[in-house]
């Protein structure tokens, strides 16, 4: 026992001797297991300390793990509807809006969301990640950083992470437009900034989100009260927190399943949310609209109640001028009459005056014939009076001779001899007719004597022949009759024969006629004496009278002439006076005439008035009518809200975040490899370097009976002992070390608190880096001493057989072979002839390189982001962008000013358009849709090639060039083709989309971007396109700049001016979280090298001490000394650098290809000077490190050279 | 006017608070073409009088002269010049370069003298012109110490060192060994001073310097050195 133990500390103490012995050699082993352990362990750690700093801060401000959004908004209904939802904790209400704002010279999207200002003042913060409150309802809680809460509907709080545009407590924001009308959601335009804040909501200050304003990116955040919102503004959001959740940690499977199970439930229940939300809002807004219909009914009514007012006003106008017109025209015909009467006054007045003048003559005339005629009616007279009494004797002798009185006049005695001479006439013509009646008789008698004597012959024949008594009787009956009138005819004969005779008899007694006729004829004679008498006495009276009735006339004419005479003055005058008054009333027709055209006038400019304002009436109301109808058709088409269940895993920053906490994970899988390779390397040499030092030690403790695994255990032991101490030092400092620095870093970007130093370890991480560093260090120590504790003592103790030269590949060329020194040579040979030492030291020294290459790649990879974006793609400097709304002239305006304040070179018009692009509705990208005005014109601004081969990728007006990192993240290429979707303001795929042949993929770094030809952009959209979106190059002055945008802000359709350089600068202050890592690389590839080139550099020296003495006892200088040792090593750096490189390439892409985000492509090319850097930063480490190992070569003694082989 | 000529040289080594004299007023001279054997026993300052007169080492006080010229008032780098164009030096265990043949472990001496003698010229007169690419380890130990002695002798020097070199081989290889030293002192008058503590060797010298703690005790001079090959011990 005793000796037992005796010979076990005996042991031990060669251990820690042999450490001490050799320290440079045990802290190798520590070094790069520390170096191992501490990366893996420390990267491995990054990332759930990440997760676990934003659990903490989001548990502590009480973050949301659901978040529902409905494109309706929600009411309080809505509220408590949700709130019964199984598994639901708490629900907040919120109203937010994204909006423009102007803030200094700036103009940028910010969201803007209602607080509960009284709980959050009420709220008491603890800690950077903590902000408690009474009230478990406060979701999401906020820090004040500076300044107050704001109190007044006009006051805000802003984002304290990040410096935009200057803005600090006391400044003023404008809020110019919104995705919705802000008058439907705020109440203020104004706001005055009274604190800064930082919200557990927005851990990513890269962007606060997305939205359709400006440039797509929510670039500040603002909390208002709830005051500032309209009164009937409904929540926008709806807070949820999950039962449970806030144990388990944000973002892991268990709070995922958590809170999964609810938002399942939620969805479920979101049809009949959107249904009763639908309701009401299409009943709120019916209620609206038949309010305004009512109103616009009422308006209409009075309109056209006015407008009819006015119309009867003008048509009584217009009556009035009708009649006055009548009235003019009357006076005018008057005024006409009165002339032309005049005129026939005049006339007539000349003709009486004439007249009056010929009657004078006419008179003179009839006085002359008066006093003709009055001498030959006195001659006529006498005449008559002889022809008178001659008569008179001849009457009286005529009457003598007819017997009659003298006084018989002659009527009488021509009647007297007229009926005497018609009675004569008569019995002449009655005797004659007697006789001829007489005669007939006669002649009618005798015919009917022969017709009775012939029947009576016959009756006789008939009697003869007949016996029959009875008619014998009759017969004879009937002749005795015949026999009676033949007698009584004969009788009648010869009395109308007697009567005959006698009246001839008294015509014959008859005086004769002649007498008589001569005396008729004497009466005829007088008579006609008489008629010419009584003529001659007529035309006498009758002469008298004409004579006197001329006289007469006469006297009339001359009474007449002086009436005429008389009137004819009269009339003269009058028509002076008529004259007179026609000439007023001319005067008086002119003056009317003139008012009335006045009148006319006056009614017509009336009338064009009243047509113009019943047209504008019209017009207003038509257009009040259509946009009623417009509204009860959106009312209409108001369908059933989306309601979106969206939690943690949308939201923008907080998957950022998580994201980039996986990336590290990621990186810390493969970075640490390395470490550990190059640790089983440096083990296995060192070891077996140790293990041939001691060559004879082990022999001899073999030869004393100790075990081969006694043995082995030292080795193991030691090795053990140096990675246990690497392990917990490397493990300890990096665990801290590194996730510091990485999450500082994210700092930058996040606003997430650091949760310590010290910082969360997790036991299986450190069991686990621990556990791979030690037992890799033990298992390539148990793989360097098990040869040699094979061998028997015996061999042992003899000097290891130098091992022996070999021949090399190089010899074989033998020109090349002869030329090179011995040294040359040597080292050649050297390299190949360790095959341990070239292994650890090229892995290691390429181990190095690559990391540096990596470190460098990842640098360009970044930043060309920005310099492959900015310069190479994109030639212009500024963008100008026009609201939705501005039309073909304001764009105009804008271009024009552009163009006249000569600081813009060249511009380039496109349509920039939000959209989503994929190959499926359900899995898109956020793209921004470029259609150029001009094909040709878009190279100026934008430069479209290939990536590889920088050919130009061709783009006319049917062309559709899609950018790489879209392309390669759907597979696609030119000719495959792409949709592309329309998208809400929630950013969700809407409609069907369009599908468009891609015709090529161009370079790009930011963003993803589908360029778009005029024709193509045809079977998106039938609307022309508006191309409302300016691309421009600026002088570089910042004063111009800072006047154009001042200039261009006061358009007022001008939502967006960004000059790339800010977009630059941004993007750089974002980027310079990977300077850091870049800075931990270059020194964990610094560490790295110095660990292996100093172990080699060690191991060789001990080596061939026995070498290096002897060549200096032969002469050799020191730098000759230095040049055949550190060659060796140089050469293998060099290798190892070469390999490096090839090994750095895939590193740096690994990293480069899992650090990089769905949004930009990283440049995918390390710099040629990257390569430069990385390759010569690993030699300056070498150079470095032989520097420092030179004074070990000095101390070389030459005396060694004389010692015998140990 | 010796060649060599070691005046009242001392090495003194300090260990700690111990003073050792290795060397304490060591004087003695050596004519040139000479075959020297310093000999004595284990600790007598043979191997550091070796040193010394190799430019190893420095001595404390005293002068060393060579061929004129005061090594003992050299400065490092002169000694390493020294070393380089004056000093041939055999090793006991011959250190040679592992990684290079025959031919090119004489190659790195020659290389870098002024006046060297041809390599391969240099192995043929050692006897060795068939193994001249030969890795040392494919060489026994004679051959190996006769490239040592070669690489030694290709760099033309005034005087050449020998430590104990028949001391790593057996009796046969190391006569021919000192036989070949004799030859090339005798053919090409090169002074050859020989290190050891066989006391055989005085036989073959033409001046043998007895050293006995850090002192030459005393020096015989041979007026008929015996051929090595005749020398047993």
């Amino acid at each position: 026992m005793r000796a037992g133990r005796a010979r076990g500390s005996a042991f031990f103490k060669t251990i820690v001797r042999s450490i001490g012995g050799s320290l440079g050699r045990f802290c190798a082993i520590m070094g790069i297991v520390a170096l191992g352990c501490g990366f893996y362990a420390g990267l491995q750690m990054c990332g759930p300390d990440m997760r676990l700093a934003a659990d903490v801060l989001y548990d502590g401000t009480n973050l949301y793990d659901i978040r529902l959004a409905s494109t309706l908004g929600f009411t309080d209904k809505d509220v408590a509807r949700v709130s019964e939802v199984e598994g639901v904790e708490v629900v907040m209400p919120a109203a937010s809006c994204d909006v423009m704002v102007r803030m200094g010279s700036e103009q940028l999207a910010m969201r803007m969301s209602s607080l509960d200002v009284d709980v959050a003042r009420a709220s008491e913060e603890q800690g950077a990640s903590a902000v408690a409150s009474s009230d478990e309802g406060y979701v999401n809680r906020v820090f004040l950083r500076e300044g107050r809460w704001p109190r007044a509907p006009d006051e805000c709080v802003l984002c304290a992470d990040k410096d935009v545009a200057g803005m600090g407590v006391g400044d003023t924001i404008e809020v110019l437009y919104g995705t919705t009308e802000l008058d439907d959601v705020l109440k203020e335009r104004m706001f005055r900034v009274v604190g800064l804040v930082s919200s557990p909501n927005y851990p990513y200050t890269g962007s606060f989100g997305s939205t359709t304003l400006g440039s797509g990116t929510i670039g500040e955040y603002a909390y208002v009260s709830p005051e500032a919102f309209v009164d009937d503004a409904p929540f926008t959001e709806l807070f949820v927190r999950v039962d449970g959740a806030v144990s388990l940690e944000s973002g892991s499977d268990e709070y995922e399943a958590v809170v999964d199970e609810v938002r399942a439930r939620l969805e479920g229940q979101g049809d009949s949310f959107a249904q009763s939300r639908l309701q009401d809002v299409r009943a709120d807004a019916q209620e609206e609209l038949d309010e305004a219909t009512r109103k616009y009914q009422k308006e209409k009514r009075k309109a056209n109640k006015e407008l009819a007012d006015a119309q009867e006003e003008l048509d009584e106008a217009k009556g009035e001028l009708e009649d006055a017109k009548a009235k003019l025209e009357e006076a005018k015909t008057e005024l006409e009459d009165g002339e032309s009467e005049l005129g026939d006054g005049e006339r007539a007045y000349a003709e009486g005056a004439d007249q009056l003048a010929s009657s004078k003559d006419e008179l003179d005339a009839a006085q002359q014939v008066l006093d003709e005629s009055y001498d030959q009616i006195q001659q006529s007279r006498l005449e008559l009076e002889d022809g008178e009494s001659e008569w008179q004797v001849g009457k009286q002798e005529l009457l003598d001779q007819l017997g009659l009185d003298a006084g018989t006049s002659l009527e009488a005695a021509r009647t007297h001899v007229e009926d005497m001479l018609e009675e004569l006439r008569d019995g002449t013509a009655q005797l004659t007719e007697g006789i001829q009646r007489a005669q007939a008789g006669i002649e009618e008698a005798q015919a009917g004597i022969e017709a009775l004597k012939g029947a009576v012959a016959a009756l006789d024949a008939q009697l003869a022949q007949t016996a029959d008594p009875a008619l014998a009787a009759e017969l004879g009956a009937r002749r005795a009759g015949m026999q009676s009138q033949l007698g009584a005819v004969e009788a009648g004969l010869a009395q109308a024969q007697a009567t005959k005779e006698q009246l001839e008899r008294q015509l014959s007694a008859l005086p004769d006629p002649s007498e008589l006729e001569q005396a008729l004829e004497g009466i005829d004679r007088l008579e006609e004496t008489r008629v010419t008498l009584d003529e001659g006495a007529r035309k006498l009276a009758q002469g008298e009278d004409e004579y006197a009735a001329g006289v007469a006339q006469y006297e009339d004419g001359v009474d007449r002439y002086n009436d005429g005479e008389a009137e004819l003055e009269e009339s003269a005058s009058k028509l002076e006076d008529a004259r007179a008054e026609l000439a007023k009333g001319r005067a008086e027709y002119e003056d009317g005439q003139a008012e009335y055209e006045d009148g006319l006038r006056e009614y017509e400019d009336g009338r064009a008035e009243y047509e113009q304002s019943r047209k504008k009436a019209q017009k207003e109301l038509a257009d009040a009518k259509r946009e009623l109808d417009d509204a009860q058709a959106d009312i209409d088409a108001i369908e059933a809200p989306d309601i979106y269940v969206l939690d943690r895993s949308q939201h923008e920053g907080v998957m950022a975040h998580n994201a980039d906490s996986h990336r590290m994970n990621s990186i810390a899988d493969v970075f640490p490899f390395i470490f550990f390779l190059v640790a089983a390397l440096v083990s296995l040499t060192t070891m077996t370097r140790m293990v041939d030092d001691d060559r004879i030690e082990i022999g001899t403790y073999k030869a004393l009976g100790y075990s081969t695994a006694r043995i082995a255990s030292k080795y193991l032991l030691y090795a053990g002992a140096a990675s246990v101490v690497g392990a917990v030092v490397g493990i300890a400092v990096l665990c801290q070390a590194l996730p510091y620095i990485v999450m500082s870093s994210y700092g930058i970007i996040y606003t997430v608190p650091l949760q310590g130093p010290p910082f969360a370890v997790d036991a299986v991480v450190v069991l686990l880096s621990g556990g791979l560093g030690v037992g890799v260090t033990l298992l390539a120590t148990w793989a360097a001493v098990v040869a040699s504790l094979r061998e028997t003592p015996a061999t042992l103790m003899l000097p290891r057989a130098p091992a022996s030269g070999k021949r090399i590949l190089l010899e074989r060329v033998g020109p090349v072979w002869r030329r090179l020194s011995f040294s040359w040579k040597v080292t050649c040979r050297n390299l190949f002839r360790y095959k341990r030492r070239l292994a650890m030291t090229v892995i290691g020294i390429s181990g190095c390189t690559a990391l540096l290459l990596t470190g460098f790649g990842l640098h360009d990879a970044i930043w060309d982001i920005i310099d492959g974006q900015y310069g190479p793609v994109y030639h212009f400097d500024t963008t100008v962008g026009l609201k939705d709304e501005a039309t073909e002239d304001d764009v105009q305006k804008v271009v024009a000013y552009l163009e006249q304040t000569g600081a813009v070179d060249n511009l380039v018009r496109i349509q920039s358009q939000n959209m989503q692009a994929g190959t499926a509705p359900d899995d898109t990208m956020a793209v921004s849709v470029r259609v150029p005005r001009s094909a040709d014109e878009l190279e100026r601004m934008v430069t479209l090639r290939d990536r590889l081969t920088k050919e130009p990728v061709p783009f006319d007006d049917e062309a559709v060039v899609v950018t790489e990192k879209l392309c390669s993240m759907y597979g696609l290429a030119a000719g495959d083709k792409i949709v592309l979707y329309e998208q809400d303001a929630i950013g969700n795929v809407s409609g069907k989309g369009a599908e468009l042949r891609i015709t090529g993929v161009a370079e790009n770094y930011v963003a993803h971007i589908v360029y778009v030809g005029k024709n193509a952009w045809k079977t998106v959209d039938d609307d022309e396109p508006v191309f409302s979106t300016i691309f421009a190059r600026t002088q570089e002055d910042e004063a111009v700049r800072a006047g154009i945008a001042d200039a261009l802000h006061d358009f007022g359709d001008v939502s967006t001016v960004a000059f790339i350089d800010e977009t630059i600068g941004m993007y750089r202050n974002m980027l310079s979280v990977v300077d850091l890592v870049v800075v931990v690389l270059i020194v964990s590839a610094g560490l790295l090298a110095f660990i292996v080139l100093y172990n080699l550099t060690n191991i060789n020296i001990g080596e061939r001490v026995r070498e290096i003495a002897s060549l200096k006892v032969l002469g050799f200088t020191k730098r000759e000394v230095y040049a055949y040792i550190f060659r060796e090593i140089a050469l293998l750096s060099v290798l190892g650098d070469v390999l490096g490189m090839v090994l750095g390439s895939f590193l740096a892409t690994f990293v480069v290809t899992t650090a990089e985000v769905d949004y930009v492509m990283f440049g995918r090319q390390i710099h040629p000077l990257s390569y430069v850097y990385a390759f010569a930063l690993t030699l300056a480490f070498t150079a470095l490190i032989l520097l420092l190992m030179r004074g070990k070569l000095d101390k070389v003694d030459m005396v060694e050279s004389l010692k015998s082989v140990d | 006017m010796a060649f060599v000529e070691f005046r009242d040289v001392c090495k003194v080594y300090r260990m700690g608070d111990v003073e050792v004299r290795a060397v304490d007023g060591m004087s003695f001279s050596i004519g040139q073409g000479e075959l020297v054997v310093i000999v004595g026993p284990s600790g007598a300052g043979k191997t550091t009088v070796l040193n010394m007169l190799g430019g190893m080492d420095a001595a404390t006080s005293g002068t060393i002269e060579l061929d004129g010229r005061e090594v003992s008032a050299l400065g490092e780098a002169e000694l390493t010049q020294y070393r380089r164009h004056d000093i041939g030096f055999v090793f006991q265990f011959y250190n040679l370069v592992q990684n290079l043949t025959a031919l090119e472990n004489v190659e790195l001496a020659s290389q870098i003298c002024e006046h060297p003698l041809a390599a391969d010229k240099t192995l043929e007169q050692v006897g060795l012109a068939h193994r001249m690419d030969n890795f040392p380890a494919q060489l026994s130990g004679g051959e190996q110490q006769r490239v040592a002695i070669a690489r030694a002798l290709a760099k033309n020097p005034k005087l050449l060192l020998c430590d104990e070199p028949t001391g790593a081989l057996d009796y046969k290889t190391g006569k021919q060994i000192l036989k070949l030293l004799q030859d090339t002192c005798r053919s090409t008058g090169r002074t050859v001073a020989i290190v050891t503590h066989n006391l055989a060797f005085t036989q073959i010298a033409d001046r043998v310097i007895h050293v006995r703690e850090g002192r030459a005790d005393h020096v015989e001079l041979n007026a008929h050195p015996a051929d090595a090959s005749t020398v047993e011990w």
